[in-house]
């Protein structure tokens, strides 16, 4: 389990984490959510005291990190993949590792197998690994002192859609074998699927936190729909007190897809496409960190034709 | 998998020895010379030792022929590029990043750093035994007597080799930064000697100055003469050695302790 409170860390006049507290679970997998530079990265080199805090404490099991002995073996870290020596062979950063950790070095081929770096890519040097076979190497590293705390900043990061697979199942089984996973990503597609809580995050300050479905409950509910005759359907909803607007090729009900299909049904409208429009995580995503995000909200982002 | 193991919300630790001191001491050393870098280096460092002793034994006047003769030029060899080879050990986990993973490993840094120069000064111990033998072989072909000169060869082997260890650990401490810290090595050790030795010949006050603020002219009664340094030259050494080995080794100790690795 580990306790983040208050955590606060100022660069200069930057706040890069403000008051920062959760907790994650152990036997569950946690994702920290947030765009880019908003925090995440920094909270997870203070878990391990990389970066001391300028205020707030963090804790792993009850201790702070520099009081856990041999730490490999009970903290798994994955801070950056791509931090690792250009000349050293897979294998041999794992030997490092294992040696550090008074592993014995049959625990390397072990690691080598199960993120399917074995034989000649294990051989390899690091300069010649592509990002995915870095993350692969550093999850690797990560689980060879068999830790029963994970925390990995990006690991699907440069992952091709099998690996982001691998990864998501390998998490998981190591969460319901009572591990604690504490993922950061940005991209909120790769975490929604496999965590349990997720800790949303922009410029530095915690934005939202809770499982999926408590952070989905606040959105009202809407239907995106499209059928043969939009105008008739918006006119036949109208008239069962529903709100409409115009949404792509269709419109956008202010009720669930239910309401739609029964008015449809009423007034005899063919429907060619009806589903639900309340906001995905991403919106509100989005929305949460609409004021930290460089880009700005897309507001457009549920709109049909934005989506395939 | 199935079955659902009560969750542990506190780490139980009782089991777990702290990373002993020996084992990391091993690891540098291992991390020292499984990079290629390293490797070449060190085989290079090596080689260069083994042409320069040839060479010498076949090119030196017979009365300049003698073990302890050619022990120091092998060692002087050793010492020149030694350093280099101790920067990287400390460099590299910041140039190459590995300082993420080897300071989250150990996060007691002192342990670290400790276990890093105990296994600079046993690389350099064994490159020095090494050394050695490369300049019996070369006695052997100069065919020049056995007759050592023990405070030669205590100086030229272990004395300046010491220091230069000292000196490169410093450097790399301080600077964190691979190229910077072999140019300024160099800078330190080639080009400084020269412009005081050129400062000295024009200005006779800097002459009388130099051996107490610049480090190369102190330690070169150590290697002139009788071979030791005596009362003047000590205070010269001393001084000379706390501004440019004692006072950049305190200041990297620092900033090595405090830098956040990236």
């Amino acid at each position: 389990m580990i306790t983040v409170q208050s955590l606060t860390k100022v660069y200069g006049a930057h706040r890069a984490v403000d008051d920062v507290s959760f907790t994650a679970q152990s036997g569950r997998v946690t994702g920290f959510l947030g765009p880019n530079g908003a925090g995440k990265t920094t909270t997870m080199r203070a878990m391990v005291g990389l970066t001391p805090p300028t205020s707030g404490t963090v804790t792993i099991g009850g201790l702070p990190y520099a009081d856990i002995p041999n730490p490999g073996r009970h903290v798994g870290v994955l801070l950056d993949a791509s931090a690792q020596h250009n000349g050293r062979t897979g294998r041999e950063v794992l030997t490092i590792g294992a040696r550090t950790m008074g592993l014995p070095d049959s625990r390397v081929e072990e690691m080598l197998d199960l993120v399917s770096l074995s034989g000649d890519e294990g051989k390899r040097r690091v300069r010649d690994y592509s990002l995915g076979m870095r993350q692969r190497l550093g999850v690797a590293h990560a689980l060879l002192g068999d830790p029963s705390v994970l925390i990995l900043d990006e690991p699907a990061n440069g992952l091709d859609p099998a690996g982001i697979r691998w990864m998501r199942s390998l998490l998981k089984s190591y969460a319901d074998r009572g591990g604690t996973v504490l993922l950061s990503s940005h991209l909120l597609h790769e975490v929604e699927q496999i965590a349990d809580e997720m800790i949303l995050i922009g410029r530095g300050k915690i934005v939202a936190q809770g499982d999926r479905k408590s952070l989905l409950s606040g959105g009202a509910a809407s239907a995106l729909v499209t059928s043969e005759d939009n105008e008739r359907l918006a006119k036949a909803l109208a008239d069962a007190g529903i709100a409409t607007s115009a949404a792509g090729e269709g419109l956008r009900a202010d009720c669930d897809p239910a309401a739609v299909g029964r008015a449809a049904l009423t007034a005899g409208v063919v429907l060619t496409d009806l589903r639900t429009g309340s906001a995905g995580l991403e919106d509100l995503f989005l929305s949460l960190t609409a004021d930290t995000q460089r880009e700005g909200h897309p507001s457009a982002a549920t709109d049909q034709g934005d989506r395939a | 998998m199935s079955t659902t193991a009560p969750a542990p919300t506190a780490l139980d630790v009782s089991a777990t020895p702290p990373v002993p001191f020996g084992r990391l001491v091993s690891v540098e050393l291992r991390k020292a010379l499984d990079t290629r870098a390293g490797r070449w280096f060190t085989g290079s460092i090596l080689a260069l030792c083994l042409v320069v002793v040839v060479i010498y034994a076949l090119a030196a006047p017979t009365e300049s022929q003698s073990l302890g003769q050619i022990a120091g030029v092998a060692g002087g060899v050793l010492g020149y590029f030694l350093p280099v080879l101790v920067i990287l050990m400390l460099t590299s986990e910041w140039s190459q990043r590995t300082g993420l993973v080897t300071f989250t490993l150990e996060p007691r840094r002192p342990r670290v750093i400790g276990a890093k120069l105990v296994a600079a000064l046993l690389l350099g111990i064994g490159l020095i035994v090494v050394a050695l033998v490369i300049a019996v072989l070369g006695n052997l072909i100069g065919g020049g007597d056995w007759s050592v000169e023990a405070r030669v060869l205590i100086n030229g082997a272990v004395v300046a080799n010491l220091i230069a260890i000292l000196t490169g650990f410093a450097i790399g401490m301080l600077l964190m930064n691979t190229p910077a810290a072999i140019v300024t090595y160099f800078i330190y050790t080639l080009v400084l000697p020269t412009a005081v030795g050129v400062l000295s010949a024009l200005q006779d006050w800097f002459d009388k100055l130099a051996p107490w603020i610049e480090f190369n002219t102190a330690q070169q009664p150590l290697f002139m003469g009788d071979y030791r340094l005596e009362g003047q030259e000590w205070a010269q050494f001393v001084t000379a050695g706390l501004i440019w080995l004692v006072l950049p080794f305190v200041l990297g100790l620092m900033r090595l302790l405090r830098a956040e690795p990236k």
